[in-house]
């Protein structure tokens, strides 16, 4: 069954629209990432302008955070400060974002800027993650009972930066600003790449700020939430890009999925988990960076003057 | 259907009276749309309808063409290069007023049915579709006779000829000989299909009657493309309150969010 899009200006498969969601869902709410650094490449594939299909999957994380945060808030597993922190630099981040994206769609590059957006980070955080993930399940195979001496760990620049303060949910005595700097890069990435920014934000927090692993993902969904309603919002009031029939096909899916997949997740290892997350990052890395060296079966691009959809 | 039985009248009355050859009569043509608006709405992937005509003073060995064109939108076209082994789009060249469709159906092939001149100042057929670059064209006298120059020279060719494939490829651009079947007493049909991706605006549809390779008679019939529905209030929506849009897309999420965790937590 096709659906129109009107905001898109494409028909597209409705079943199509509804089984992505579902499946990208279900990854969200095991994983706690947006799912947008899948669902965006996806949606361009099959046939919605990068314009649209960027604001849209921010939309549609807003509802897949949604239901996945208020699972961490009932199960208490979100640092409220440390999330509040992340938001204040999301808020800036979105909007320098969504600026940065008009300017890159009139300059006819965006799909190249997203291209190479999600070649180098995904490439970087996928591969960093596999390592470390694998390297973890390698160690506890070989000495079971022998956690990582947390005690003696070399404490690095971010110990050395000013205004300390205390953690309480997650443990932590840090500075505000690696928080906020995080969190402002994340939110430039929602508005350009169209996700979340789950899977820069989780290893950030598990690895620069040491975060416990089980506050890790509900905080980072707290954060998406709001970052990516601001960006919808904003990429709706200055671009109109959101396509609402997309982004609720895309929601009723992912919702679902979601809620099924929240509770596969608890039923995996954490060190397994990673290495799956980082496996799939990797495999999309790949995919787009093929995409960029092969060569096109098309040797011209077609755009309408003014936009790089 | 009342069209085709207006049609049909009007050739009643058109049909040469005794005494007459058919070399008498002027040649004229009349044509109407099975519809004339395509409403968009949400189950909208792609419609078809038929251009019914009549033509007067046909004599064997005419044809008739039917053009439809969509709403002319400029196009940036750029070619992708090869910088450190990646494509890169490059090259941008802007081509004004292209249609965002453009459909010909004939009797015959194009080559047999007009002449290449014939053919080119009507901008019959895909290889005559007027496609212009006016920032890449320069006015120049050469031998006492002004003609246009483009600066990147035979490269506009392929510039072109991508237009055309892109298009084609997605149903926009389409040419079908043999497309217009004749019926009997001078009434001829086409068929016309619109695929999924057609733009919203004002179509034309000119239909022509060609003899010695020139056209003799033409007539236009107008179609209006459309959002309807739902998509209509939505699209209206999303550019006339941006802001309360914006609210809306923000606020539908959140609900479907949050009613699917209370939904799926009561459980």
């Amino acid at each position: 069954m096709q659906i129109y899009l009107p905001i898109a200006e494409v028909s597209i498969n409705l079943f199509l629209l509804l089984g992505l969601g579902t499946g990208i869902g279900f990854l969200s709410g095991m994983f706690g990432v947006g799912g947008g650094f899948l669902m965006t490449p996806l949606l361009i594939f099959i046939g919605v302008p990068p314009a649209v299909a960027v604001p849209t999957v921010a939309n549609q994380v807003v509802a897949s955070s949604a239901s996945g945060a208020l699972a961490h808030w009932r199960r208490k597993t979100i640092d409220l400060k440390m999330g509040l922190l992340l938001l204040v630099g999301g808020a800036i981040g979105s909007i320098a974002g969504v600026q940065l994206f008009g300017i890159l769609r009139s300059l006819g590059q965006i799909d190249l800027i997203i291209s190479l957006c999600y070649v180098g980070f995904l490439g970087i955080i996928g591969g960093l993650m596999f390592v470390e993930s694998a390297g973890a399940i390698f160690r506890k195979r070989r000495a079971p009972g022998t956690s990582p001496a947390h005690h003696h760990r070399k404490r690095g620049w971010i110990d050395t930066l000013p205004f300390k303060t205390r953690f309480p949910a997650s443990g932590l005595y840090i500075s505000v600003i690696p928080p906020v700097l995080i969190g402002l890069f994340v939110g430039a990435l929602s508005a350009i790449m169209g996700v979340g920014g789950g899977f820069v934000m989780v290893p950030a927090m598990i690895y620069l700020l040491r975060m416990p692993t089980n506050v890790v993902v509900g905080t980072s969904l707290f954060q998406i939430l709001f970052v990516t309603a601001l960006t919808t919002f904003l990429q709706a009031a200055q671009n109109q890009t959101v396509d609402i029939v997309l982004a609720l096909s895309l929601i009723v899916g992912g919702v679902v999925g979601a809620q099924l997949g929240a509770r596969a997740g608890r039923r995996v290892s954490g060190e397994n988990l990673r290495a799956i997350l980082a496996l799939m990052v990797v495999s999309v890395c790949v995919k787009l960076g093929w995409d960029l060296v092969s060569t096109p079966s098309e040797l011209f691009a077609i755009m309408p003057t003014g936009a790089g959809t | 259907m009342s069209l085709l039985a207006l049609i049909l009248a009007t050739l009643m009355q058109a049909t040469p009276t005794e005494g007459e050859t058919a070399r008498d009569v002027e040649p004229e043509i009349m044509a109407a749309l099975t519809q004339e608006t395509v409403e968009i709405r949400s189950d909208f992937s792609g419609a078809n309808f038929i251009l019914y005509g009549a033509a007067r003073g046909v004599e064997p060995g005419d044809d008739i063409v039917v053009v439809v064109r969509g709403p002319a939108r400029d196009l940036r076209v750029m070619r992708k290069e090869r910088v450190f082994g990646i494509w890169i789009n490059r090259a941008p060249v802007r081509f004004e007023d292209v249609p965002g469709y453009y459909a010909v159906a004939s009797t015959r092939p194009l080559s047999e049915v007009g002449s290449f001149s014939a053919l080119r100042r009507a901008g019959i057929g895909l290889e005559h579709l007027r496609l212009s670059a006016p920032d890449t064209e320069r006015q120049e006298t050469r031998f006492g006779v002004e003609v246009t120059v483009s600066d990147i020279g035979g490269e506009v060719v392929d510039y072109r000829a991508a237009i055309g494939r892109v298009r084609k490829l997605e149903g926009l651009f389409t040419e079908t000989s043999e497309g217009v079947e004749i019926l009997d007493g001078g009434l001829f049909r086409a068929n016309i299909a619109l695929p999924p991706r057609t733009p919203v605006g004002d179509y034309t549809a000119d239909v022509y009657l060609f003899r010695d390779g020139r056209p003799v008679a033409s007539r236009s019939a107008s179609l209006d493309v459309r959002k309807a529905g739902l998509e209509r209030l939505i699209y209206n929506f999303a550019y006339e309150n941006s802001i309360l849009y914006g609210l809306t897309a923000v606020a539908l999420a959140l609900l479907f969010g949050w009613g699917a965790a209370a939904i799926f937590n009561r459980r």
